[in-house]
């Protein structure tokens, strides 16, 4: 219902709601809009869980597919998930796209945030493995064009960063510093992004046709205007497989370690972050597939501009202003 | 497919929407003179009779020519109201203020309406899991990517504000800076006291009911709930602000699936 109201008119109307947008801004800190940002994205990922082709034999053919490469240990319970999946499609796959759909609610809802990140960090980290097999870290097919190091393991990370308690001692310089402290949170960047550098280059990524060929390969399915952009894309590395590649590492070499620079030369590396992340979603994963059907989830390329929005250099407070839940904890 | 069983759970969530949404309709009693202001809760009976349709083979409702004008008309409404909000409040009411959700829900429903092929005979939606093994599809996928994702970014808002307290349980005053006592706020007030002289529904009506940036939801929503001091507590609950919102998130997150399922 909308409202009715009041004597006062409109001057009374513009005096309170002035009020009410000082308090809210007091209310939502940067770590809660980036938790919310976070909550978006998991119940996208629930919420894609549901679609038909997840309660077809080609889920868990997917799944089954992962193991390809990967040392018989990891491989191994792949493939043991993906014949219990394919068994029970059905049941299975709608507690997997319900777990999805819990968490995002959960961190969104304040007085479960803490539970919800918990477990997202349990389930991300089954999924890297069960779902992703380790993102093709181990096999060779990892590229920062198709994920790497696998999405799900930015959740994990994402959560970790974003967790709701300050780290005792100085005022954090960026967000996610607050839960882990600053060294730990750079190296943590540090670690992610000179990764993504290192499968740019391993030798499937640079062959003249590597990036090529992964790109044109997103281009099924796809509506007329992102298959566009994908051929233009295609095209334009055709050949160039290890020039492009090294222009992308020496990239991403930069972004690692522009969270070691000083703040305003930061902002200008996380700014290229943010862009080299958005044209990896546009023209490497295709927005992960969504568009074409079938996606599991959204890829890397929204994961990694959080997390850069997670970096971005705020101004030290003593005692910055905390989101609460209802009962009174910090968020 | 996705299992019909799931459409019927969301078919029925989104009729226990449609009736909350008649329930407050009733409780605030908006055919006395200058009671209270409905048209979310129309829209939101509206709706999830319409997604309660297209989600349940077995539910038949209108035919689809006639949700096409009703979420016509809702969408200009609101856009309008939208619109006033921004000329009130500035700029930012445009994303986020009370009506710009409303706004976005009613143009994914004429959206899905017009997107959705419809079958044979017209006469209404046959319903998501009814077509047999084929799933139907909308035309133009960017756009309900768009929309889902805006919507599911309003849910995930609506979540942590409701779970902030900011959306009360029962109703309250709504004292206003500026004015030197408290005024209880109107709607589905029982009293005379709160309700509002023909003038005051007139400022009301030009403003749109409220002036509202994503701020003042929760302005919005107090006056929306505050009022009836004379009333039950269940009624009271009924008419307050967080089972508004609630349904809002329900038909957010339902509306999100179908557009994302369908894409």
């Amino acid at each position: 219902m909308s409202q009715v109201a009041i004597a006062g008119g409109r001057a009374a109307w513009r005096g309170r709601l002035g009020t009410e947008l000082q308090s809210t801004g007091a209310r939502l800190d940067v770590r809660r809009a980036l938790q919310l940002g976070l909550a978006a994205i998991w119940l996208l990922d629930g919420v894609l869980q549901y679609q038909a082709f997840m309660y077809s034999k080609g889920f868990s053919q997917m799944l089954g597919g992962t193991a390809s490469g990967n040392p018989g240990v990891v491989a191994r319970p792949i493939n043991w998930n993906a014949t219990l999946v394919e068994h029970h499609l059905v049941l299975l796959n709608t507690i997997f796209a319900t777990i999805q759909v819990l968490i995002g609610l959960g961190i969104a809802f304040r007085p479960t945030v803490r539970a919800a990140l918990a477990a997202s960090i349990a389930w991300a980290l089954g999924v890297w493995w069960f779902g992703e097999g380790l993102g093709g870290v181990l096999n060779g097919a990892a590229s920062p064009l198709n994920g790497a190091p696998g999405a799900v393991i930015i959740y994990a990370l994402l959560a970790v960063l974003l967790w709701p308690a300050d780290h005792p001692g100085a005022s954090a310089p960026f967000t996610a510093a607050r839960a882990v402290g600053a060294h730990v949170a750079r190296a943590l960047w540090l670690v992610l992004w000179l990764s993504l550098a290192y499968f740019a280059l391993t030798p499937g990524n640079r062959a003249a046709q590597g990036p090529n060929g992964m790109i044109a390969g997103m281009d099924s399915g796809q509506p007329g205007w992102l298959s566009a952009i994908l051929r233009g894309a295609a095209s334009l590395v055709a050949g160039q497989g290890l020039a492009a590649s090294i222009a992308l590492a020496v990239a991403l070499v930069i972004i690692a370690l522009g969270v070691y620079l000083p703040p305003s030369v930061t902002k200008a590396t996380l700014v290229l972050a943010i862009v080299v992340a958005l044209v990896i979603w546009v023209v490497g994963e295709a927005f992960g597939m969504i568009l074409a059907g079938g996606a599991t989830d959204p890829n890397s390329g929204p994961l990694l501009v959080l997390l850069a929005l997670c970096y971005w250099p705020v101004k030290a407070t003593a005692a910055p202003a905390l989101a609460t839940s209802a009962e009174g904890k910090a968020l | 497919m996705t299992p019909a069983w799931i459409l019927d759970i969301l078919a029925a969530l989104m009729l226990v929407v449609a009736g909350v949404s008649a329930g407050r309709l009733v409780a605030a009693q908006p055919w006395q003179r200058g009671s209270v202001f409905t048209d979310t809760d129309v829209a939101h009976l509206l709706m999830a009779i319409a997604m309660a349709g297209m989600l349940a083979s077995s539910l038949t409702t209108l035919p689809n020519a006639a949700w096409d004008v009703i979420f016509a008309l809702l969408t200009a409404w609101f856009a309008v109201r939208v619109v006033r909000d921004a000329s009130a409040n500035g700029v930012r009411a445009l994303a986020g203020g009370h009506c710009a959700p409303h706004l976005v829900h009613s143009a994914a429903m004429l959206y899905m309406f017009e997107a959705l092929a419809a079958p044979a005979g017209g006469a209404g939606m046959s319903g998501m899991g009814s077509s047999g093994s084929a799933m139907q599809t909308l035309r133009y996928p960017t756009l309900a990517f768009v929309f889902a994702l805006i919507l599911i970014g309003y849910t995930i808002w609506d979540l942590d504000q409701l779970s902030g307290r900011r959306y009360g349980t029962r109703p309250t005053l709504a004292p206003l800076a500026g004015v030197t006592a408290a005024v209880p706020a109107l709607a589905a007030a029982g009293g005379p006291a709160a309700t509002p002289s023909a003038p005051q529904a007139a400022v009301l009506a030009e403003t749109g009911g409220t002036a509202s940036a994503p701020a003042n939801v929760g302005v919005a929503a107090d006056l929306d709930a505050s009022a009836p001091e004379t009333g039950s507590a269940a009624r009271g609950f009924l008419l307050s602000p967080a089972v508004t919102i609630s349904c809002r998130i329900a038909m957010g997150a339902t509306m999100a699936f179908m557009l994302i399922i369908m894409i």
